[in-house]
């Protein structure tokens, strides 16, 4: 990254009145959160004294917003205060003051002076149909938009649902023919961070995580960072024992849901989602979805809208005019498998009979031919 | 009864070949366990897996003293590489084995094997009585190529594409963990699975019933031939040895 003048994290917070005893616990906090071992504090330490914040220009596509109102409840500690400092946001057409021309000024600025040390962080998606008219920011399209930003950025980053995996505007029919990022952009390092939407301090410690050590972190083969992405709700969900013990929520009001079950049978997404919502929870660690005695939804997976009801535990089968479950057809194709071979031995009875040979078995036709 | 058994009186013999039944060792061992083997692990985890899939009867008490999903799974999981095993030997010994190990492979190539599908289907719907094949015929091959070796390996990499989901960043899911984004993620994953389980209960419908069927039509031991290995026939039945090899 480059040495260009601007303040540092520290020196932001120093500015702001926060002393160093806070910034450290700031920073511990930071790298247990990323997952970092205690010997790493101190790099992190030095990456926010040191390190200028990077550039940020975060676009807003089709979405709903949900990404930026969770980025900034991240209740890490004090990141309430510094989350908006800790990188350099120049330009969020949602957050910042400016509007119009000169927003617009200022994101054209920031591509030019940092071209190449920019990071842009995309939170929803484009919409590709009919040139991409169904989105547009500023007096152009956001297709244009996305691809003309991505151009000059060091990475970029997908925020949530929408931009990593296309959400519910790419919900099936997809009428704007919406894409996520990574299908748009093809030649730059890009960090998918689903969720719908992603945990605020998953969104936080991902910015840190690059600002500290300079890099991505490990993605997994979806672009996901695995150190939030790396297992199922389902393997650290603290309903996993009655999972294992065979004890499932049947109804909402039952025993089981009195007792906190597993909430398997009642659709419940855990086994099939990559999320950090177990361990690091929601709301500054009140809880999670499962935690509140409702089943994951699964909103950080693919097309998750299209994976049949929310409340049944197989998706259904995607058949066009098909609205059925596997087991629904599998029932009806072994019952029609049976029905076939009743239809043919009873055929075969049935001619045996009429043929009026003695029963000495059914090979007796063999000698006539 | 006893008239029916008649002497085995060699001029006689010669004389009318084609009403003595004589009998070929067809199907060697491991091709009998193979079967066995499938049918048996196919059973269990279909069972097994329409508990995993919709599980019943919650035990009593708390979840520290029983583990039944766990157990389910795990002959699941145990059943599911018995059937793994059990299809790679079936490969080697596709090469392996005689001719007859070979003789469901559909030979689309050969105008015989089509000929031979066509007849063979009309002679089971016109409840007729053709040639019995010492192999497969062209429609029980392709009924195995699709039903079994079909289905069963995509049960088997699907399976696994889930299997591997229990330990992210493991030698199952670097090896088959990409499949799961290819069907649409973990959750579609899953549907396949358990839509593609139902083909075995449609498969073992069909082949039970036409296993006696045949068997009993065509007087050729098939029922049997898959515990002794040893099937009948008469003279010119063997025609279909001609595109077999």
């Amino acid at each position: 990254m480059g040495d260009f003048d601007r303040p540092t994290t520290y020196g932001l917070l120093k500015a702001h009145g926060v002393d160093r005893r806070t910034f450290v616990r700031f920073c511990s906090m930071t790298a247990a959160a990323l997952g970092l071992p205690a010997s790493l504090v101190p790099k992190v330490v030095e990456a926010m004294e040191t390190k200028p914040r990077i550039p940020v220009i975060w676009l807003h596509g089709l979405e709903c917003t949900c990404c930026s109102e969770s980025f900034i409840r991240s209740s890490h500690p004090i990141a309430q205060d510094v989350v908006l400092n800790l990188v350099s946001l120049d330009y969020d057409d949602t957050l910042q003051a400016a509007a119009g021309a000169q927003c617009e000024a200022i994101r054209k600025k920031i591509m030019k002076e940092y071209a190449g040390k920019y990071i842009l962080a995309v939170e929803g998606n484009a919409p590709t149909k009919d040139g991409g008219v169904y989105c547009t920011v500023g007096g152009d399209t956001f297709l244009n938009i996305l691809k003309e930003t991505a151009e000059g950025a060091m990475a970029v980053v997908a925020w949530g649902s929408c931009a990593s995996n296309g959400c519910v505007q790419a919900a099936h029919p997809n009428p704007t023919g919406a894409k996520p990022v990574h299908e748009i952009i093809k030649n730059k390092p890009i960090i998918n961070v689903p969720g719908c939407p992603p945990i605020a301090e998953v969104m936080t410690g991902v910015l840190t995580y690059v600002l500290t050590f300079d890099r991505l972190p490990d993605l997994d083969r979806l672009g996901r960072p695995k150190m939030f992405y790396a297992q199922r709700i389902h393997d650290k969900c603290y309903r996993r024992s009655f999972f294992d013990a065979g004890q499932f929520v049947e109804k909402w009001d039952d025993e089981g849901a009195r007792k906190g079950w597993c909430l398997y049978k009642m659709g419940c997404r855990g086994p099939m989602t990559y999320n950090s919502c177990p361990t690091i929870k929601w709301n500054n660690g009140v809880s999670f979805p499962i935690g509140s005695g409702h089943g994951c939804i699964g909103c950080s997976e693919a097309n998750f809208w299209d994976n049949g009801p929310f409340y049944q535990r197989l998706a259904n089968v995607p058949l066009p005019g098909v609205e059925s479950t596997p087991d629904r057809i599998g029932k009806t194709a072994a019952v029609l498998a049976g029905v076939g071979v009743a239809a043919h031995f009873g055929s075969h009875l049935v001619r045996n009979a009429v043929d009026k040979k003695p029963p000495e078995g059914p090979g007796a036709s063999r000698d006539s031919e | 009864m006893a008239s029916l058994i008649r002497a085995h009186d060699p001029a006689d013999m010669e004389r009318y070949s084609h009403r003595y039944y004589r009998r070929r060792y067809v199907w060697q061992w491991p091709i009998r366990i193979f079967h066995w083997v499938n049918a048996l692990s196919v059973a269990t985890l279909f069972s097994s897996g329409l508990y995993i899939a919709s599980p019943v009867m919650a035990p009593a008490g708390e979840a520290f003293g029983n583990n039944v999903m766990g157990t389910v799974r795990m002959v699941h999981f145990s059943a599911a590489f018995i059937f793994l095993v059990s299809f790679l030997w079936r490969i080697y010994w596709f090469y392996m084995g005689n001719n007859y190990a070979r003789s469901g492979f559909p030979m689309i190539w050969k105008g015989q094997w089509w000929s031979d599908l066509g007849r063979q289907a009309s002679d089971y719907l016109r409840l007729g009585r053709g040639h019995i094949h010492l192999g497969h015929n062209a429609l029980g091959g392709l009924a195995y190529t699709l039903f079994v070796i079909g289905l069963g390996w995509a049960q088997i990499f699907t399976g696994l594409a889930l299997y591997s989901e229990s330990n992210p960043g493991g030698r199952v899911d670097r090896l088959f963990g990409w499949i799961l984004p290819l069907l649409g993620g973990s959750m579609s994953a899953r549907m396949f699975h358990h839509l593609f389980a139902w083909g075995f209960v449609v498969f073992a419908i069909l082949h039970v019933y036409i296993v006696f069927y045949d068997g009993l039509q065509y007087r050729n031991g098939l029922v049997g031939s898959m515990v002794s290995g040893e099937k009948f026939y008469k003279e010119g039945d063997l025609d279909h040895e001609s595109w077999l090899s």
